[in-house]
């Protein structure tokens, strides 16, 4: 299922933002005085599909979210937790309820107040809706209760550490329940005044451009661009000349291949930090090939992860040592198995078998399948290369049908949405049927600890075991990037890759 | 014409929906499970068996009603008629900068026979016959938008808004998508040409007297004409199909990108609305063209 999207993902990733090792991290210093005014053009890789935070599962959707939507809960650039719409939350002791105190005099950009009973519409319309990706992100809500206008109470059904993290996104987005019956069945497209944040909507024009606007009664300190316009453009080549000619302020990726060109410019800025996602090779374990773990610890063993990262990735982001991404805190750097290439191992763990690998069909992706090819040959292992389009092999790896896949994850702000579902036995993500039942124990543990030490204890655990079983081989993680003219300052570079235009000023 | 849309009808429905590749994955990525999919096929009606499917389908199409978007659930419609206008502006202006260039050159070059001219334009034709029209994109967009930085590299601006925005933003994709048209239409105004020189009325104008002048342009191009303009009817006919690659490069809002979004997509009622579209538009075309003859050569009548 949902590996396949990242394939997609994976695909602008890879096209995007290979390299350095998540180096930079944000700029507020040296930058001068923030100037108010201009508008901002954004070039996305893709058009996006709808506006409606309930049905989006689009990355790129969420990056006009995080101007005009705000949730509950938000994160810093280093992924704590922080107050958002809600100003304060408790956990009861046995974790079952949690109770958030509101934020006092917010407007939605319709008039419309927010408030609990707000906050209770936008709980109730995910948990009403005929299918949407959030039931299972707020699997463990029950029911959600107005206590007074100002608090909020959130029912569980069994105790998630991972909640906090899940309304820090499109679960945990508030949107005024005016706006949202007066749009009906139209929200998707046109979600006039739903927000609260501190960019308005204007106008979407599908294929040609989608326009905001500063929110001038924004409760919070107020954006310095007057608006944003966001522009569909899917031709790498396109976008990276209108960065260059100044068509557009900043871009959300750029190939590979421009990386280096757009590094030397210097009207333009490029700045990275590693982001939450891994991209590797999924495997299939419930039969055939990799149904003998010797065989999958064989290909983790015998590639070269730092030849991939540097001629296929062009050094952009960092090699991959398991699912834990490195901007979390249940990363530890010292976790390093199958860091070496080891053609001689895995010719002893196993050797002379061969196997398709599927890879999309976009350029980066081949070159990746073809270097990964040849190094499983100087261990005698044959990976025949499939080259689908994406939709196929989407639609394959759900059903189960491949041995061999290489598709990545864009990655949760919670270690356990890294884990839990690709990596537990039934997951939700876990085409590949990897089943350890020391991994499922500990992931099940993790979740129902709110003790982050404790938390990361079992996170180490399970990450040490799947690894070593070759449930996935891991080979990089991505990066969050900032791609934009030189004129554009104030810009926070946060793992989750999203932007948050609030900061950013035009010289 | 009704039959052949019919064929067309079931042509389209049965390839798209043979097409590897699940609509409701697509939508959801990265955020499917097994039951958020099943979940969405209910919700699109993708449960249903396909013959179930295609009557659904064509019973809206009779009605003028082409179905809804999976992906955004706008009406294809409606969809369809916010992007045309920018596919046939672009579709207008690749054609008239196609024959703009092709019937002055094909006629010089068959005039001039054998001249350094016809070997110039014999090798635009295979050059612009050859070179994909990506390719050609890219290269305008790195040499005029980037080096020279004359034009926009991408976008749209109607023309209603900013009429000289709109035909700086038209130019290189307009270049572009007409290019090869300009050398498949100035190869047959050139062979074309040629035959009629070669005919006995042309030697009987000029041994009246006629102004040489006069008997190419009166004479001959008219009569040369007719094959050419079977081929751009043809053309006119596939300004949507021709689009697809042209817009994407481009980012132009029209119709073209709306299929190629569709068909990654698996956007089943966006593909089959454009696809009929597109077919309509051939028959269209086919009829204007026959209608053509008729005034291009007097001796075609329709009874």
């Amino acid at each position: 299922m949902r590996r396949a999207a990242v394939a997609i993902v994976l695909c602008l990733f890879a096209a995007g933002c290979g390299g350095g090792s998540g180096s930079n991290t944000t700029g507020t210093s040296s930058e001068g005085t923030p100037k108010a005014g201009g508008t901002l053009t954004f070039a996305l890789e893709s058009e996006l599909r709808t506006l409606d935070p309930v049905v989006s599962t689009q990355l790129v959707e969420r990056t006009v979210f995080y101007q005009m939507y705000e949730s509950l809960v938000t994160i810093d650039d280093k992924l704590n937790i922080k107050p958002g719409l809600a100003t304060s939350w408790v956990p009861s002791s046995d974790g079952l309820t949690y109770t958030f105190t509101l934020r006092k005099g917010v407007k939605f950009h319709d008039g419309t107040d927010f408030d609990a009973t707000a906050a209770k519409f936008n709980f109730d319309r995910i948990q009403k809706a005929a299918s949407s990706p959030r039931k299972s992100e707020l699997a463990n809500l029950d029911t959600t209760e107005v206590k007074d206008p100002q608090t909020l109470v959130l029912h569980l059904k069994k105790p998630d550490s991972t909640l906090l993290a899940q309304l820090v996104d499109r679960a945990g987005m508030m949107l005024s329940p005016t706006a949202v019956q007066k749009a009906g069945a139209n929200l998707g497209l046109n979600p006039v005044g739903a927000g609260s944040g501190p960019f308005t909507f204007v106008e979407w024009k599908r294929d040609d451009h989608l326009t905001l606007k500063k929110n001038i009664s924004y409760w919070g300190k107020q954006a310095y661009l007057d608006g944003i316009t966001y522009k569909p453009i899917t031709n790498d080549d396109a976008r990276a000349t209108g960065l260059k000619t100044g068509d557009f302020d900043i871009i959300r990726v750029a190939a590979g291949k421009d990386i280096a060109g757009i590094k030397s410019d210097s009207t333009l800025t490029y700045k990275d930090t590693a982001s939450l996602g891994f991209q590797g090779i999924e495997l299939f374990h419930g039969s055939g090939t990799f149904s003998d773990k010797a065989k999958a610890q064989a290909v983790a063993l015998a590639v070269d992860r730092s030849q991939v990262l540097k001629n296929i990735f062009f050094n952009v982001g960092v090699i991959s040592h398991g699912p834990i991404p490195p901007g979390s805190w249940a990363y530890d750097p010292s976790e390093k198995i199958y860091d070496q290439v080891d053609a001689a191992k895995a010719k002893a763990a196993a050797t002379g078998f061969s196997f398709t690998l599927k890879v999309a069909n976009t350029p980066d992706n081949l070159q990746e399948g073809q270097l990964i090819k040849d190094q499983l040959a100087k261990a005698g292992i044959t990976a025949n290369i499939q080259s689908e389009e994406f939709g196929s092999i989407l639609t394959d790896t759900e059903a189960g049908k491949f041995e061999a896949a290489l598709v990545g994850w864009s990655g949760r702000i919670d270690p356990d949405g890294n884990m839990y579902s690709w990596f537990h036995t039934g997951g939700g993500n876990n085409q590949g049927l990897y089943s350890n039942s020391s991994v499922d124990k500990a992931l099940e543990d993790a979740r129902t600890t709110t003790d982050q030490a404790k938390r990361k204890q079992l996170y180490d655990q399970a990450q040490v075991m799947l690894v070593q079983d070759g449930a996935y081989v891991f080979i990089n993680h991505p990066v969050a990037a900032q791609i934009s003219r030189s004129t554009l300052h104030g810009y926070v570079l946060y793992p989750d890759t999203m932007p948050r235009f609030v900061t950013v000023w035009k010289s | 014409m009704a039959p052949v849309a019919f064929l067309v009808s079931v042509a389209v429905f049965l390839l798209i929906h043979l097409t590897p590749g699940d609509p409701a994955a697509i939508i959801l990525g990265e955020e499917g499970s097994a039951s958020t999919i099943a979940a969405l096929h209910k919700e699109l009606g993708l449960d249903q068996p396909l013959t179930t499917q295609y009557a659904i389908w064509i019973a809206r199409v009779l009605h003028g009603d082409l179905g809804s978007s999976l992906r955004t659930h706008q009406p294809v419609t409606q969809a369809i008629g916010e992007r045309l206008p920018a596919t046939l502006e672009l579709g207008l202006a690749a054609l008239l900068w196609s024959l703009a260039v092709a019937i002055p050159l094909g006629t010089v070059a068959a005039l001039r026979r054998g001249s350094l001219l016809d070997v110039l334009a014999s090798g635009f034709t295979v050059a612009g016959v050859s070179v994909p029209n990506f390719f050609i994109g890219i290269l305008l967009i790195l040499l005029m938008g980037l080096a020279l930085r004359l034009f926009p590299v991408g976008g749209f601006v109607p023309f209603t808004e900013d009429p000289f925005q709109n035909l700086r933003h038209l130019l290189l994709p307009a270049l572009t998508l007409g290019t090869a048209g300009a050398a498949i239409n100035m190869r047959f105004t050139r062979s074309s040409m040629i035959e009629v020189l070669g005919q006995d009325y042309i030697r009987t104008a000029r041994a009246k007297g006629a102004p040489w002048l006069r008997v190419v342009r009166a004479h001959a191009l008219k009569n040369a004409l007719i094959p050419v303009v079977t081929v751009v009817g043809i053309q006119v006919g596939s300004i949507i199909e021709g689009a697809l690659v042209t817009e994407t490069v481009f980012s132009w809002p029209g119709v073209g990108k709306l299929a190629v979004d569709g068909i990654f997509g698996r956007d089943y009622p966006v593909i089959q609305g454009i696809v009929l579209i597109a077919a309509l538009s051939y028959m269209v075309a086919n009829l204007l063209v026959d209608l053509t003859y008729a005034y291009l050569d007097p001796r075609i009548t329709y009874s």
